[in-house]
């Protein structure tokens, strides 16, 4: 058993999975001897060499190109994009062509790819923006985003064996902190299970990444005044685990679902919708959304820092939902 | 029968084929978009190319190149209405984007520009294979202006792919001529990505296909990618409903006077390797063969329903 950040395990999951399979490689901007940004592929280049860990000019649209172009002729490419503030400019080839491109050959062609991209506050500044909602919104495209170093692990050993592309998210916040305990062997944590990590009678919350970490915090403070959450970290946003939040509900009969990303047209708003739509008769009371305004992330460390959903908001939102039915 | 005669041939068919294409199909769609006058450019890359290899063509030509790699043309033709018998049982469109399982990497969306990407991939997979496959990637004048084919050229220079790049270069983007579409002439850029360029004349055919099978051969050596700048001109509008009046009835006759397959056919009989005979055998039986298709295609039936359902939107499903 190893003791890893997520960092850690990300990177050594790779490593298997390249030890594993001839296939894989990598590819992005200063992988190579660099390292990566925040140490993203730290001792890939020193094992695998430069072929399969390949430094990349500045061209995202170019490079996940690439990787499409390489996924459909069988190999299992993982692109770096450094950091998910670039998306915008890798859409059209990883969504909007790559996510289309099995159903649109009825099944025929297969794109095995991983995007890997950083984002969220944390201590490097910048680049906190979380946009993987417009990603969720195109089909044939998986989008996974763990909490934690011991998924992280298994999630992205996942996503490479997956013959769909993924985008594999990773916030900065989680990347170098708490070390988790890494189970020896193979773990594989499937795509689209969602965790419990807390049982609760009165509200489930929804949470993903940075914010599970913060909804145990609300959950310890909201047990001191008898209200008991229930967490499930969603893990993946594509595919959504709709079964057990569903059957969370019918549980506590209250839910509120807490993103980082923001509010409007977010991927907390399809949960809302979609437990409406299919789980009304559970209800007690309105659905309730945490999430960060609409407004683009303000650069200042403590704006920065006031503006992402924290556990005070998390507990205010349950207890709301409390107050309300 | 020499190997010289018999690819002059095949080229020449080939030619016809893309010309009967667009008789058949422009009569019976007015949002085709022919590729008449370009036909050398159609034949002079999509012939030859060797098993395992990826094509990735420009959508102008997509048909015939998608013929030329083995593709039933009665199957192709019915997917330009989606049919259920097309190969994607009507769930995506023939004439932009060819069947990938014979190594076509065509549009999956719109969108021009981004294959050109999915090409220096596919070369990257080669390479990493190291069994001597290429991959060959085409596009017109105007797509050249996207980012697409800067990032594409410069990263296949970078790490030395064995990709191919042909500019089907007809002088339009819609109605946007090459003036008002790039200010230099696009073969010069190969030297800006330290890339070996040359210009073609792209109503020649054999010269197409000299040179882009030359750089295919130099790529199978591992010497890199190359840009070559097939020359040549739109004669029919963009869509076979365009009557292309933005420009001079002297211009589309100068280059009308310059047919690619009129050019062609004179050298087959002035080398002696097919006589006029022979000639209008090979154009009848290619007509036969288009319009037996085309009946066939329309006659088919569109898909029911079950194609619809959300199996293999995800591969191995969710
Ligand atoms: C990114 C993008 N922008 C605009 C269009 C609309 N469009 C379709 S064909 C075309 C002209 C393309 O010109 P060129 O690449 O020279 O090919 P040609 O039509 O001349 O064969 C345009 C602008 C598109 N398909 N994709």
């Amino acid at each position: 058993m190893a003791r890893q950040t997520m960092q850690q395990a990300v990177v050594a999951g790779i490593a298997e999975e390249m030890r594993r399979d001839a296939g894989v490689f990598i590819m992005g901007l200063d992988i190579g001897q660099f390292g990566g940004p925040l140490n993203s592929c730290k001792g890939l280049w020193e094992e695998f060499g430069a072929a399969r860990v390949i430094d990349t000019p500045i061209s995202e649209g170019g490079i996940v190109g690439a990787g499409v172009g390489a996924a459909l002729m069988g190999k299992r490419p993982i692109v770096d994009i450094m950091f998910l503030e670039y998306l915008g400019l890798v859409l059209q080839q990883l969504g909007c062509d790559g996510g289309a491109m099995h159903y649109y050959s009825d099944g025929k062609a297969r794109v095995p790819l991983v995007v890997r991209a950083k984002f969220g506050v944390g201590p490097y500044h910048g680049h906190a923006y979380d946009y993987h909602a417009w990603v969720a919104h195109l089909p044939g495209i998986k989008v996974a985003m763990p909490s934690n170093a011991r998924d992280a692990k298994g999630m992205v050993k996942a996503a490479i064996r997956d013959d769909n592309p993924v985008l594999f998210l990773e916030h900065m916040g989680l990347y170098h902190g708490t070390r988790d305990e890494i189970p020896e062997g193979d773990i594989v944590v499937p795509l689209g299970e969602a965790k419990l990590v807390r049982a609760g009678r009165d509200v489930t919350v929804v949470a993903i990444g940075a914010m599970v970490r913060r909804a145990q915090l609300a959950g310890e403070a909201l047990a001191e005044e008898g209200v008991e959450i229930e967490i499930l970290d969603l893990r993946c946003i594509v595919p959504l685990d709709k079964e057990r939040i569903l059957s969370s509900v019918a549980k506590t009969g209250r839910m509120v679902v807490v993103s980082e990303a923001m509010k409007f047209c977010g991927s907390g708003a399809e949960i809302a919708a979609m437990v409406a739509e299919e789980g009304f008769r559970f209800l007690k009371a309105p659905i309730g959304r945490v999430a960060t305004p609409n407004v683009p992330i303000p650069f200042a460390r403590n704006l920065e820092k006031m503006i992402i959903p924290d556990e005070n908001a998390i507990a205010a939102g349950v207890r709301r939902a409390m107050a309300t039915g | 029968m020499s190997n010289r005669n018999e690819t002059w041939i095949a080229l020449h068919r080939l030619m016809l084929a893309t010309r009967e294409l667009d008789r058949v199909i422009g009569a019976a769609d007015g949002h085709w978009h022919p590729a008449l006058g370009e036909e050398a450019v159609v034949a002079g890359c999509y012939h030859g190319l060797r098993q395992g290899d990826a094509l990735v063509p420009h959508y102008r030509g997509m048909i015939a190149a998608s013929y030329a790699r083995g593709g039933d043309l009665a199957r192709l033709l019915a997917g330009l209405e989606g049919k259920a018998t097309s190969y994607t049982r009507g769930r995506y469109r023939s004439d932009v984007c060819g069947p990938i399982e014979f190594g076509i990497i065509g549009l999956y969306s719109g969108a021009l520009g981004p294959t050109l990407e999915y090409a220096a991939g596919a070369a990257l997979a080669a390479k990493l294979d190291a069994r001597g496959g290429v991959a060959l990637a085409v596009f017109g004048d105007g797509t050249a202006s996207r980012g697409n084919f800067h990032e594409a050229l410069n990263l296949a220079a970078v790490l030395c792919l064995p990709v191919v790049f042909v500019c089907q270069n007809n002088q339009f983007a819609i109605s946007t001529s090459s003036a008002r579409e790039h200010g230099g002439r696009i073969v010069d850029r190969a030297a800006g990505f330290g890339v070996p360029g040359q210009l073609v004349d792209g109503n020649d055919v054999v010269a197409v296909h000299d040179a882009v099978q030359g750089a295919i051969a130099r790529a199978r050596r591992g010497e890199g990618p190359a840009l070559i700048d097939a020359f040549t001109y739109r004669v029919g509008g963009h869509m076979a409903s365009d009557p292309g009046n933005y420009r001079s009835s002297e211009e589309v006759e100068k280059w009308k006077a310059r047919d690619p397959i009129a050019l062609h056919e004179a050298r087959l009989l002035s080398e002696g390797v097919l006589d006029a005979a022979k000639i209008a055998e090979l154009r009848a039986a290619v007509s036969a063969e288009v319009e037996a298709a085309m009946r066939k295609a329309q006659s088919d039936p569109m898909p029911g329903p079950e194609v619809l359902g959300l199996d293999r939107v995800f591969a191995g499903g969710v």
